[in-house]
C-alpha cells in the first residue's frame, strides 16, 4: 500500500495538534508540522511531500505567499494545497484558488471535513 | 394400366362351336374384370401411399412440435427459476446494502464522535498546557476563535464584592461594549447565578449582538461560579452553534477558571512547586 505524506503549516501548536489528530485518521499517511510559511518552505526544501495544509493568517509569511512561493517551484508545482483558514467570503476563497490551492476549508474546522479533502486530493478511497 | 392385345376373331369361315365361343367371352370378361380390378388397386394403392406421405409429414410436424413445446417448457422453466434467483440477489443485495448504509451511518457517528472527542482533548490539552495566566487565556481565547468560531467574545470575572463581572480579556468587542456588568438583572449576572449556560439555536449567531450575546457559558471552579465567557458574534461562516460547540462550552465552564485561577496563584507563589509536605497528605 502506497504510503503518502502531508506537511501542515500552522502557526497555532492547538490547530496543528488538531490537524494532527484528524490526519491520523488517514492509512499510511505520514504527518510533519511546520510553524509558519518560511518553517514551511524550509521544510519543503529537504523533502517532498503529496500535499500541504496550511493556514492563512500567520507571521513571517502568510499561507498566501507560501502557496505563491510553492507553485513558482517546478519541484512542487503539482503538489495539491489544502487552505485552511478564518475567512469566509467567496472572494478570499477565489482568490486562494486563483494562485494555485486546490481545496479551501474554512475555520473551525470540522476534522471529517479535512479528512475527506485530504483523502480526495491524494485519491485515496 | 394397359388392357392385353385381344386375339384376333377367328375366320369367319371357320366359325368355332357355341361352347367354345361362351367360354372365350367369359374368359375375357373376366379379363376385362381382372384389369378393371387391378386398376382399382393400384389406384387404391397410388391414394394409400398418398395418404402414408401426408400422414408421415403430420407426425414430422407434429413430432416437432412437441419438441418445441418441451424447449419452451424447457425455456419457461429456466426463465422462472432465474426469476427465483433475481428475486433472491434482490432480496440478498437490498440486505447488504441496507447493512451497508447502516454501517456508514454509524462510520459517520463515530467520525463525528471522534471529532468532538479530539476538540475536547486538544481544547483541554491546550488550556491546561501553560501555567501563566496570560498563556492560560491566550488559549482559553484560541479555543474560542479556533473551536467554537466565535468572532467576537469577552471573558468576565466576578469582582471580590461579587457584585460585578469585570472583563478580563476579549476580542472584537467595540470599547464601549467592554464594560463591567452587575450580578444581578442582567444577562451575564443570570448564568453567572444559576451555573448553567444559554445558548440561543434559534438566532443567526454570526450577527454581532453585543446585549444579548448569543452564547453566555459560567466558568466555575467545582461548584462555584467565578466568571463567565460571553460570546457576542461568530464567524460569518458559522451561523449556528452545534454539539460540539455544547461540549467545549461544558469544557470551557469546567477547565477554563481552574486553569485560570491555578496558573493565577502559581504566578502569585513566583511560580515555586510546593514542598512535598503540600502532598503527603492527599493519600485517599
Amino acid at each position: 500500500m502506497s504510503e503518502y505524506s502531508c506537511l501542515i503549516v500552522e502557526d497555532s501548536p492547538m490547530m496543528r495538534q488538531l490537524l494532527v489528530f484528524a490526519l491520523a485518521r488517514i492509512k499510511n499517511l505520514r504527518v510533519t508540522e511546520a510553524d509558519d510559511g518560511v518553517d514551511g518552505l524550509r521544510k519543503l526544501a529537504s523533502a517532498s511531500y503529496d500535499i500541504i495544509v496550511t493556514d492563512i493568517n500567520m507571521p513571517i509569511m502568510d499561507g498566501l505567499k507560501l502557496v505563491k512561493r510553492v507553485r513558482s517551484d517546478p519541484a512542487h508545482k503539482d503538489t495539491p494545497i489544502v487552505i485552511i483558514t478564518t475567512e469566509g467570503s467567496q472572494e478570499d476563497r477565489q482568490r486562494a484558488l486563483q494562485l494555485g490551492a486546490n481545496a479551501y476549508i474554512t475555520k473551525p474546522i470540522q476534522a471529517p471535513q479535512v479528512i475527506a479533502t485530504v483523502k480526495e486530493l491524494l485519491k485515496i478511497d | 394400366m394397359a388392357e392385353p392385345p385381344r386375339k384376333p376373331p377367328p375366320p369367319s369361315s371357320e366359325s368355332a362351336p357355341p361352347d367354345l365361343r361362351k367360354e372365350a367371352d367369359q374368359v375375357l370378361q373376366n379379363l376385362t374384370k381382372g384389369s378393371r380390378v387391378t386398376d382399382e388397386f393400384i389406384r387404391e394403392h397410388s391414394k394409400l401411399r398418398s395418404r402414408t406421405q401426408e400422414l408421415e409429414q403430420e407426425n414430422a410436424r407434429l413430432r416437432a412440435q412437441v419438441e418445441a413445446d418441451d424447449a419452451v417448457r424447457e425455456l419457461l422453466a429456466k426463465i422462472a427459476r432465474l426469476e427465483t434467483e433475481k428475486k433472491e440477489l434482490l432480496t440478498r443485495f437490498a440486505a447488504a446494502e441496507e447493512a451497508s448504509n447502516a454501517f456508514d451511518e454509524r462510520r459517520r457517528e463515530f467520525e463525528s464522535e471522534f471529532a468532538n472527542l479530539a476538540n475536547l482533548f486538544v481544547a483541554s490539552n491546550q488550556i491546561h498546557a501553560s501555567m501563566s495566566p496570560r498563556g492560560v487565556t491566550r488559549r482559553i481565547k484560541e479555543v474560542l476563535a479556533q473551536l467554537v468560531g466565535a468572532e467576537s467574545y469577552a471573558m468576565y470575572m466576578v469582582d471580590n464584592q461579587n457584585e460585578e463581572l469585570v472583563p478580563i480579556a476579549s476580542e472584537g468587542v467595540p470599547a464601549d461594549k467592554l464594560v463591567s456588568v452587575g450580578t444581578r438583572g442582567t444577562r451575564l449576572g443570570d448564568v453567572a447565578h444559576r451555573g448553567s449556560a444559554v445558548v440561543d439555536e434559534e438566532v443567526d449567531s454570526s450577527v454581532a449582538n453585543f446585549d444579548e450575546p448569543p452564547a453566555i457559558v459560567p466558568l466555575a471552579i467545582d461548584d462555584r461560579v467565578v466568571g463567565v465567557i460571553a460570546i457576542f458574534s461568530t464567524l460569518r461562516q458559522k451561523t449556528r452553534f452545534d454539539t460540539t460547540d455544547f461540549e467545549l462550552f461544558k469544557l470551557l465552564g469546567q477547565h477554563a477558571a481552574a486553569a485560570l485561577v491555578g496558573a493565577s496563584l502559581f504566578a502569585k507563589a513566583e511560580r515555586r512547586i510546593p514542598g512535598l509536605e503540600a502532598f503527603l497528605d492527599l493519600s485517599v
